[in-house]
């Protein structure tokens, strides 16, 4: 079910009354929304809830071993079958077809005329969210860091949570779990604002991404043609805008929707096309992700404890699993092989070249950084290498004689959504739309509400998947 | 309490601006309207399956859709068919389908649109991919999209604004932004293209009645058949036939119905269709090899009338047509059994 259609509108009315009308004990408003997570996600493929049930069974069963088991042996073992599984399940959907194609590939260039089958196996919705969110718990658990959820009913519901389920924010069990054990109920000021920010996330996905950007970024990928400078800087300036809007969409929904029901979720956007650099946009973009990344692959890799090169070499394998992570394909490898090189740059400049930042040379790094995130997303989003290798010389300038494909206000268009977009995140880098909104006239925020709203519902269409759900 | 008057502020701006909104685009003319999209193709192709001998299904082009009238049909056999045809569609990856994926073995009437039925069998080609998107939708629609749509056909009905028309008709965000042009950076050729049907829920389309009464709005479509006309790419007879009549075979053998269908289309576009698309040379060569019941306008007074735009009969035509070519067909014993008067 997606946040912008009608079916979910009704979904989460029902949800409501149910959470708020005293008709439902605590545990039984908790069984609530447990039942109304696999209804959320069984709306699109039933079948696949069973993935869910199987990954939360194991999870229980292994965290509560974990928690009692003093044998380190049985411990491995326990944690390895959590693994297995959880890595099991993503690999099996994920990344068997990508694994085959290349197996195929290597094993032809001896000459061997193998054949491959492919089973395009249709991928489940959210899977790399919710194996990562529940082997966070097993590995926390492993590591004494929480103690394991008091009841299958609160372990359940933190694997299945429905605003988050699909898309993340990937949330700790020690930031979650633990806001099931008491019963929780929105103030009206949280209810307000949960609506707001639900009102935010919408505007961002329905109006910015699929209405401002989304086409030019499809007409410029889609395309066959070797583009002309100007499409290939609106076409990849658009995406980068589109993918923004599309997922911090989805994270403002989820903050907003949990908010809504008395929950607290971490956030995973902080304007991060203002950074000061790739250490920093890593905090700013997508930072359940990047934290993930940081504590349960970076840091138990070694981290920045074995020397300058092994930092540097884990720093960039941490990159490559990142892109991987997001597509089973070598340009998604690429695109995070690019954010780990740029990581070790900016870590070589600090040593060797540093600079005090101040507020006009910070500004030139804002953009410079963007500027490298913009080509990183050329990877990311093209279909292949040729392709992407075509819209970077494009954009370099490369191919004088390209073709253009998009109209003069089409190109204005981008600009447009896209400068605005860089002033809003200068100016509020250092602040939060909470903070903003309470130095906000209630008037002027009223009508910046209702201009969202009426935006919305004049863009709305038949409800555009969010580019993340793929994933 | 900020934030609540807040909520209240908008709410009230919100409720004032949509209303508003939507009385400045009935003021210009516009109505609710349903959307021909996806799910309403795949509501009717879910009816195939528990469709019995008896049932009658309906695919091609838009001239099936605007010509062939259930009501009219259903008063002459007692049945109302199934419209599975679709606009700008060749009707070989439905009636694939249908062959492949169902039991049916009812009567499938063929809309022949010779510029569309022969046009190519390639799976990137608009022809093949729209009806095909629509096939695949039928297929792999999730319980939430059923759920959407079954939500949506109420508000569709009661907003103008919701519409989800194209081009020079859309009031989208969207379709008023691709209005606006500056310069002339890609060239576009391309006529204005007006909407101009309606559809109901079960998919009946009806030319709307300015088509009719105004020649302009009429000329405007025309405009637009000339312009894909000039550059339409050559007919693929081979493979279409090949193909279809694959599909026939099979579906003959398993006791199916097929009646193939040529609507009227008039003036230039007929012209064009007979220097392009000789009748002797596609027609009848398809008649001759698929040895199924098949009906021509040309071959019956009754059946000739004069399109509005060339390609599609007028709502009042369209119901006289039908009533006309079910008369022909029973007479013929073309369908299975038909009602008793």
């Amino acid at each position: 079910m997606l946040f912008n259609s009608l079916s979910f509108v009704i979904f989460f009315i029902l949800v409501l009354v149910l959470y708020y009308a005293k008709i439902f004990n605590w545990t039984n408003k908790k069984r609530m929304l447990l039942l109304a997570s696999y209804i959320f996600y069984g709306l699109w493929n039933p079948p696949l809830v069973i993935l869910l049930w199987i990954s939360t069974m194991v999870d229980w069963i292994a965290g509560n071993k974990l928690a009692a088991e003093e044998n380190q042996r049985k411990r491995n073992m326990w944690l390895m079958m959590s693994m297995f599984v959880n890595l099991g399940f993503l690999f099996f959907f994920k990344y068997r077809d990508f694994m085959l194609d290349n197996f195929t590939a290597v094993v032809n260039t001896y000459g061997y005329g193998y054949q491959s089958q492919p089973m395009d196996i249709l991928l489940p919705m959210g899977i790399s969210f919710y194996t990562f969110q529940t082997m966070s718990y097993t590995i926390d658990v492993y590591k004494r860091q929480i103690e394991p959820a008091r009841t299958f009913l609160d372990f359940a519901l933190y694997v299945t949570f429905f605003p988050q389920l699909v898309a993340g924010p990937i949330v700790r069990a020690k930031d979650l779990i633990s806001q099931f054990y008491e019963e929780k109920k929105a103030t009206a000021n949280q209810f307000i604002w949960g609506l707001f920010l639900l009102s935010i996330g919408l505007f961002q996905k329905v109006v910015l991404a699929d209405t401002l950007l989304a086409d030019t970024s499809n007409t410029a990928f889609g395309s066959a043609s070797v583009l002309n400078f100007l499409d290939a800087w609106a076409g990849t300036l658009a995406f980068s805008g589109q993918i923004f809007f599309d997922f911090a969409g989805y994270s403002t929904c989820a903050i907003g929707i949990a908010l809504m029901l008395g929950f607290f979720l971490p956030d995973n956007f902080r304007y991060p096309y203002a950074s000061l650099g790739f250490s920093d946009l890593w905090q700013r973009w997508h930072i359940t992700l990047s934290s993930w990344l940081r504590d349960y692959v970076y840091i138990p890799m070694g981290g920045n404890r074995h020397g300058v090169l092994k930092t540097y070499v884990f720093l960039m394998l941490t990159m490559l699993i990142g892109g991987l992570w997001h597509g089973a394909a070598w340009t998604f490898i690429a695109w995070g092989g690019l954010h780990g090189a740029y990581l070790i740059l900016e870590r070589l400049q600090r040593r060797y070249l540093p600079f005090e930042i101040t507020a006009k040379n910070g500004f030139f790094l804002a953009l410079t950084t963007f500027g490298c995130v913009t080509f990183t997303w050329v990877f990311f989003r093209a279909k292949d290498f040729h392709s992407a290798w075509n819209m970077i010389k494009s954009m370099l300038f490369l191919n004088p004689d390209g073709e253009k494909i998009l109209g003069t206000f089409d190109i204005i268009k981008v600009f447009i959504v896209i400068g605005i977009m860089l002033l809003c995140h200068w100016f509020m880098r250092n602040t939060s739309m909470k903070e903003v909104s309470e130095k906000t006239s209630p008037w002027i925020l009223g009508v910046v509400w209702a201009v969202m709203i009426f935006m919305i519902a004049i863009a709305q269409g038949s409800g555009e998947q969010f580019i993340y759900f793929q994933f | 309490m900020k934030l609540k008057k807040s909520l209240i502020i908008a709410l009230v701006l919100v409720i004032t601006g949509i209303g508003t909104w939507e009385i400045y685009w009935r003021s210009q003319g516009f109505y609710p309207t349903i959307d021909d999209d996806k799910d309403l193709w795949a509501v009717q192709r879910a009816k195939v399956e528990k469709a019995t001998d008896q049932d009658v299904l309906l695919t091609g082009s838009s001239r099936i859709l605007f010509d062939i009238q259930l009501d009219a049909w259903e008063r002459e056999t007692g049945r109302r068919p199934i419209q599975l045809a679709y606009v700008g569609s060749s009707p070989l990856p439905v009636f694939h389908d249908i062959v492949e994926n169902t039991d049916f073995k009812g009567t499938i009437v063929v809309g022949v649109t010779p510029g569309l039925f022969f046009s190519t069998t390639n799976p990137k080609a608009n022809p093949w991919e729209w009806p095909q998107s629509r096939v695949d939708h039928y297929h792999n629609r999730t319980y939430a999209q059923r759920l959407n749509h079954k939500l949506s056909l109420p508000l569709q009905e009661s907003f103008a604004f919701l519409s989800e028309d194209q081009g020079i008709d859309g009031l989208k965000l969207k379709e008023l932004l691709g209005k606006v042009q500056i310069g002339n950076r890609i060239p576009n050729n391309m006529p204005p293209f007006h909407e101009f049907g309606e559809i109901a829920r079960d998919r009946n389309l009806k030319m709307k009645d300015i088509v009719v009464r105004d020649t302009a709005y009429a000329n405007s479509i025309i405009r637009v058949w000339m312009f894909f006309g000039k550059d339409a790419p050559p007919p693929d007879k081979e493979a279409t036939m090949a193909f279809f009549l694959k599909d026939l075979e099979k579906y003959k053998a398993r006791g199916g119905n097929v009646i193939l269908v040529r609507c009227p289309s008039s003036g230039g576009l007929r012209e064009g269709e007979k220097m392009r698309l000789p009748r002797t040379e596609f027609w009848d060569d398809l008649v001759q090899k698929a040895q199924v019941k098949s009906y021509h306008f040309e071959d019956y007074e009754q059946l000739k009338f004069e399109c509005p735009e060339w390609s599609h009969l007028s709502a009042a035509d369209a119901e006289i047509f039908t009533t006309e070519l079910v008369k022909i067909i029973l007479k013929d014993n073309a369908l299975p059994t038909s009602k008793t008067h």
